[in-house]
């Protein structure tokens, strides 16, 4: 007997299940485009960014949204993110590259959040446009500071960025130590004071305006605890006689792939007990995702994204500011509106959740011939275009078949097409001549066998997985992105780079 | 009875047949093993001790720590032990999900890690789970630590085989109950407890009860983490069945209001679980004479559970309070009764005002320290909202400008005091932001 199809259908919200109706429109798409092509709705992304600001409105907030551009290149995002509310949505940049782009999109300086590592030319132009500098260390702040100095920039505006919360031995004392994993940036906070003195030295290049932590880790109560240490630290600043206003918490709010909880339940189990060898492999060559079968027990961690998420994005950042603080008892947003702080966020994926698709087309269809009724379906795609497995992402893909081939038809057959029409499991492998490349490890399933020519799109890619490891080994194309919108019941699209937030670019108002 | 040592005390507990009126099973006798009764309050004892004694006697009074993977009674059983023999004891935990056992294990001078949550930004290649780093602590050269290590170590079931099983047996006159209805956390009692039975009765049948997949009930795993668990065999289960939160609150309010016995969920999930097993088992029964028994094991006690209980069944935990409540006012009865003054007006209010009003700032004791309004008491809105349930807290011949962050709370609350009687309390319209904005100034202490 077979088993049931272990699905993991995605969770597709209206304006892009919309889209994925039109199969017309995409496929033409593809047909003008070339396989693989990234689709992107920049309305979305404006909508995403007022359901956080509803967040914020709930709790009396004020602050920005500060979009994670490293989460997608597209200028059509970054672009209609420029056109909202200037107090409300702001960019993180993490290199010159970002900072020029988000410069050029309609971003102006006081918007830019600049993060990450940081070279000279990036903290030159940052201060230079009047950019905040979310500064990592005591060294970052010297060479800001000197930078400053010596090329006589207006004084910058700095947040610095604090680690290390776990080992830090808190005031009031909640008697349990939470641990976290170790991160490669930031400023301990136990060497805190070496940042009040490089700043207080730096007095008169750079200006503290606030206090930051990002923590890569999907526990509320590290997250809540890190902010309720720097609402105190914000105190004693305030104290050494700095204005700080804004506590910056970072991204990391998630975004729920999978529709169905039932689905991703059931998968997980089926894993450990493939793992156990009591059911067969859910993946090419048995792969364990991290789990691995010692004498019978499943040992090791998953090392999956918690594709299915009640609470994400918005959501749970309404859930921690919502949640119990372990010193001072209050909620943190409370604790942020009564210290009168404005609160920053960064989020990246969880902003451009629902926001695109990616698609390939089927290149071909071959039966694994090991009796189990598999096939190995080639995309014209690789692993670098959908990068699903390298973050640990598992969700179906949507098969959009090629117009008039629909099985009902009788479409043309080669004669090596199979007739089934049931549910069936395909193994999805990329177009590089290299082993590893294969879309995901898992073995998924699709409602029925596809044909060369049909599409698969890869649903809600825009965060991270659609352009952030893509690359052109083999001269194989890399995807062209393209912007979509509709008006009037009308969809329209043009290449991302030509995309700007107006309403007919073309000129052609009515 | 008279006892050197609590440790003593430990087994021996009674088996409790529960009242068929109760569970409606015609053909099959249930009975209750009360591991609650145990000294340290639960069926870990007898595993916490088992394992800890080798450890305890080698070590006591020196410098070592005793470690478990635990967050509830293991920790509980072995935070005691530890304190009776000079020794310290530290839990490491996922989650501690239940506060209030989470309180009683500090108090019972335990050191609580709490392991870090799913990496939001995945690493593939890092597929270490966060207990790889407690594995490294434990082997270091000169670790001081005594891991008692319970989903691993056979003598967590010996302590079951040796007391358990054979009590269960000899309180039913020598015969083991045809039924053994058990829930899987360490596998320990329900392996330990089914190798008796099996021995004195290899068609004894054991079900093993696990938490529905999305749920949470203390001290039961869910189907994915038994196999985790070493002591974990399959074999050893006829059936595993998933049991929720809401069948192991219902199984517990059975057992203690009808019962008699002061059940926690754990206890409560494995009555209702083999109530639910059974009915169709006591089905077939009918009409073949057959009569059969059950035994399942109370776990521990319901008074750790209070929080766990109010967050999913409220309405066990009592009714809504009286008195005057801010909270219980619509918006137009806010609008009608409340007053407001601006910021510029305030400032004229409080620097000129005959009387001069009491300036009351409802927010938090930090927050206030912190910046606030010269010459403003603090009185946190938790504490006012006590304070007003009871009746006005000033006089009426003094006038009161409440403060919170923004102008909701204390536009509720001026409200609430016109309702009850003050003739002149307003509230500062936009709050403390609002001064703030206008540049009013904010002292702190």
């Amino acid at each position: 007997m077979k088993d049931a199809p272990l699905y993991l259908r995605p969770r597709v919200d209206p304006p892009l299940a919309s889209l994925l109706g039109d199969a017309p429109f995409l496929h033409s798409l593809v047909d003008a485009l070339g396989s693989p092509l990234n689709v992107l709705l920049p309305e979305v992304v404006a909508e995403n960014a007022e359901r956080f600001r509803s967040v914020y409105r709930r709790h009396h907030l004020a602050g920005r949204v500060y979009f994670a551009h490293k989460a997608n290149r597209s200028s059509a995002l970054v672009r209609r993110l420029a056109a909202c509310d200037p107090a409300a949505v702001g960019i993180d940049v993490a290199s010159l590259e970002e900072l020029r782009h988000a410069l050029s999109c309609g971003f102006t300086g006081d918007r830019v959040m600049a993060t990450g590592p940081k070279d000279a030319e990036f903290l030159w132009l940052a201060a230079r446009t009047g950019a905040t500098v979310n500064a990592d260390s005591v060294a970052e702040l010297d060479q800001l500071a000197a930078i400053v100095r010596q090329y006589a920039l207006p004084r910058t505006d700095v947040l610095v960025r604090l680690s290390g919360f776990e080992s830090d031995p808190e005031p009031g004392g909640t008697g349990t130590r939470v641990l976290s994993r170790r991160s490669r940036f930031g400023t301990p906070v136990a060497e805190a004071d070496r940042l009040w003195t490089a700043l207080e030295r730096h007095a008169a290049s750079v200006q503290l305006v606030g206090l930051a932590y990002h923590l890569d880790t999907t526990g509320l109560e590290e997250k809540s605890r890190a902010l309720e240490r720097c609402v105190l630290l914000m105190d004693e600043c305030r104290a050494r006689g700095f204005a700080p206003r804004a506590v910056d918490i970072g991204g990391g709010f998630g975004v729920g792939y999978v529709q169905d909880a039932g689905e991703w339940e059931r998968w997980t189990t089926a894993l450990s007990e493939a793992v156990l060898g009591t059911r067969p492999p859910l993946t090419w060559r048995g792969h364990g995702y991290g789990l691995r079968n010692e004498a019978g027990t499943v040992r090791g961690a998953a090392a999956l994204y918690p594709a299915h998420r009640p609470t994400a994005g918005p959501g749970y950042l309404d859930a921690l500011l919502s949640g119990p603080a372990p010193v001072l008892g209050r909620s943190p947003a409370t604790l942020l509106l009564e210290h009168l702080h404005d609160l920053y966020v960064e989020p990246g994926r969880a902003l451009v959740d629902q926001c695109g698709l990616s698609l390939a087309r089927v290149l071909e269809v071959r039966p694994l011939g090991d009796g189990a009724d598999r096939y190995l379906v080639r995309l014209g795609m690789n692993a670098g275009d959908v990068s699903l497995e390298e973050h640990g992402v598992l969700v179906d893909p949507v098969l959009l078949p090629r117009e008039g081939r629909e099985p009902a038809d009788g479409g043309p057959g080669d004669g090596r097409e199979p007739a089934d029409d049931g549910p069936v499991g395909v193994h999805l492998v990329g177009n590089l001549c290299l082993e590893a490349d294969l879309i995901t490890r898992r073995l998924v399933f699709l409602p029925r066998t596809p044909r060369p020519g049909d599409l698969l799109a890869f649903v809600n890619t825009a965060g991270y997985v659609m352009d952030f490891h893509a690359h052109h080994a083999q001269r194989q194309p890399s995807a062209r992105t393209v912007a979509v919108t509709e008006e009037d019941g009308a969809r329209r699209w043009c290449p991302d780079e030509n995309y700007w937030p107006l309403t007919h670019p073309q000129g052609a108002s009515a | 009875m008279r006892y050197d040592s609590i440790t003593e005390a430990i087994g021996n507990t009674p088996l409790v047949r529960i009242d068929p009126s109760v569970h409606g099973l015609r053909h099959i006798d249930l009975y209750a093993k009360l591991e609650m009764l145990n000294p340290f309050g639960s069926v870990k004892d007898r595993p916490a001790w088992h394992m800890a004694r080798p450890h305890l006697q080698d070590a006591a009074g020196g410098d070592g720590t005793v470690v478990e993977l635990s967050s509830g009674n293991t920790a509980k059983a072995l935070a005691l032990l530890a304190g009776m023999h000079g020794l310290k004891f530290k839990s490491v935990t996922n989650r501690m999900r239940v506060p209030e056992i989470k309180e009683l294990l500090l108090l019972l001078g335990a050191e609580i890690e709490e392991l870090p949550g799913q990496s939001e930004c995945l690493d593939p290649t890092d597929t270490d789970d966060p207990l790889t780093r407690f594995h490294q602590a434990l082997s270091e050269p000169g670790s001081t630590y005594l891991h008692t290590d319970q989903y691993f170590n056979p003598r967590n079931v010996e302590a079951h085989a040796a007391g358990t099983g054979p009590e269960i047996v000899k309180d039913l006159d020598g015969r083991a109950p045809d039924w053994f209805v058990a829930c899987v956390g360490t596998a320990g009692s329900s392996t330990g407890v089914a190798r008796v039975l099996r021995e004195h009765d290899p068609d004894v049948r054991v079900l093993g009860l696990v938490a529905d997949k999305s749920d949470f009930i203390p001290g039961i795993r869910t189907i994915d983490e038994v196999h985790q668990v070493g002591l974990f065999d399959p074999a050893t289960y006829d059936s595993l069945a998933p049991v929720t939160s809401q069948q192991a609150i219902d199984g517990m309010i059975t057992l203690i209001r009808r019962c008699g016995l002061l059940s926690g969920p754990t206890g409560g999930a494995a009555y209702e679980g083999a109530v639910r097993h059974l009915s169709a088992v006591d089905a077939e029964l009918e009409g073949t004479g057959r009569r059969e028994s059950a035994v399942f094991i109370v776990c521990d006690r319901a008074e750790s559970y209070l929080s766990y209980v109010r967050q999913r069944r409220p309405e066990l935990l009592g009714k809504a309070r009286r008195g005057h409540r801010a909270s219980s006012l619509t918006g137009d009865e806010i609008r009608a009764a409340a007053r407001v003054a601006g910021v510029d007006d305030a400032r004229r209010w409080i620097a000129e005002g005959e009387p001069r009003p009491l300036v009351v700032d409802l927010r938090g004791p930090h927050a206030y320290a912190a910046l606030h309004i010269e010459g403003s008491v603090n009185i946190v809105d938790e504490l006012f909202e006590e304070l007003v349930r009871g009746g006005l807290p000033f006089s009426k011949r003094t006038p009161v400008l409440l403060a919170c962050p923004v102008g909701e709370k204390s536009l509720r609350y001026a409200a609430l005091l016109s309702r009850m009687g003050h003739p002149d309390v307003r509230s500062l319209a936009g709050g403390i932001v609002a001064w703030r904005d206008a540049g009013a100034p904010l002292v702190r202490e």
